[in-house]
């Protein structure tokens, strides 16, 4: 456990305003969400628009990071999309 | 045994066998879980347009009835008796909506909940109305009445003795929408009572207590309810027992999903943080992050709105 917090540490203060960018967006998407509840078509607007901002923040994470590779794309690209389906069940069946 | 445990530790942590990543986050299982994904949305959807009871959700008239008596229990009220008069109106006022295209209390033209009380035969000294659109399941749209002030006074007022529910789908503002109506009501009953002009009813619209402002005119013969082709009604009466309820398993599917993909996230980013593994992949927290909002946003989307 102890090597899974001082990885965690070193890895949000080596990349503080990328995941400080990616929780902002979270908190946005949430607060979004809960405004438009009950608006079907918004709130799959919003999971979209969610989703593509963690593909996006993916691309720019690892191009900044020197590690941008096609595998790491379609690794975001492949959870967004995924979950974007799923919950699309449940928004709009 | 350990065929099992090391076909689990190919699957979840990363070794020299799955070339240091967990082979559930190798971009072919991911694939393979996108396809799972895009051929349920394909499946459900194909399900839902023929019309299975209940596909948008998981809500029906009997269960809202149990809940919302339960909660009268336990503030040491009388149980409600199911009406079908109020059930009637209910239903009349989802159509109406759906008809109109409105979302509220009041219809655009100036039809009030009280109409469609007495329009289905219904003479009442007090009656009043919540209204709940896309929620997941019974129990929370009866949790979210219960959080509101106006409409938890609405469920817990001593002076109503009959209840009527609508859980009916339709397209309101070109969306799939599933609306459910409760109806509230106390039948007019001494002969005093019965003379509308001296004694108007009174009309409890969620924290709102006041007189009806019209007359109300003889009780209509309850009005027959016409079926359409994208509109289900369910009534108490006529809710299905025990039937085959989609939203929950699909509900269950996404909730099992994402607790695999965070199992695997999790072991996948200890062990490698442990072996101090170096290799070029997606960033875990980054995916733990976006799975957590997601979930949270998920449990946002089953309450669904109230008015």
């Amino acid at each position: 456990m102890e090597h899974l917090i001082v990885h965690l540490k070193k890895e949000l203060k080596r990349h503080f305003f990328d995941y400080s960018l990616l929780i902002t967006a979270g908190i946005f998407f949430l607060v979004a969400i809960n405004a438009f509840r009950g608006e079907r078509f918004l709130e799959f607007t919003i999971l979209l628009a969610f989703a593509s901002f963690y593909i996006i923040w993916g691309v720019y994470h690892h191009l900044i990071d020197n590690s941008l590779h096609l595998r790491n794309v379609l690794e975001y690209i492949l959870i967004g999309f995924t979950i974007l389906f799923l919950l699309k069940i449940i928004i709009i069946p | 045994m350990n065929k099992v445990l090391g076909f689990f530790r190919h699957l979840f942590i990363p070794t020299e066998t799955n070339n240091y990543r967990a082979k559930s986050l190798h971009t072919d299982f991911l694939a393979i879980y996108l396809i799972i994904a895009f051929f349920m949305s394909v499946v459900f959807k194909k399900v839902g347009l023929s019309n299975v009871l209940g596909f948008a959700t998981d809500i029906s008239a009997t269960k809202l009835f149990q809940l919302t008596n339960q909660q009268r229990e336990k503030d040491g009220l009388s149980d409600l008796k199911y009406n079908d008069k109020l059930a009637c109106a209910a239903y009349q006022k989802a159509q109406d909506m759906f008809n109109k295209n409105y979302w509220a209390h009041f219809a655009p033209d100036g039809k009030t909940p009280w109409d469609f009380i007495l329009n289905c035969g219904y003479n009442y000294e007090y009656a009043g109305e919540n209204l709940a659109k896309n929620f997941l399941f019974s129990d929370g749209v009866v949790g979210a009445w219960m959080n509101s002030p106006s409409h938890r006074d609405n469920i817990l007022k001593s002076n109503y003795t009959d209840v009527g529910f609508a859980v009916v789908n339709g397209v309101l503002n070109g969306e799939q929408t599933t609306l459910v109506v409760q109806m509230f009501g106390k039948p007019l009953t001494s002969p005093i009572a019965q003379q509308p002009k001296s004694s108007p009813p009174a009309l409890v619209f969620n924290q709102e207590v006041k007189a009806a402002e019209q007359t109300p005119q003889s009780a209509n013969l309850p009005v027959p309810i016409n079926k359409t082709t994208n509109q289900q009604l369910v009534t108490a009466n006529s809710a299905p027992k025990n039937a085959f309820s989609l939203p929950a398993i699909t509900f269950d599917v996404n909730f099992i999903f994402f607790s695999f993909l965070l199992l695997a996230l999790v072991l996948d980013f200890y062990f490698a943080a442990r072996f101090h593994i170096v290799r070029i992949s997606g960033k875990n927290l980054a995916h733990f992050i976006f799975i957590f909002f997601i979930i949270a946003g998920l449990l946002i989307i089953a309450r669904g709105a109230i008015i």
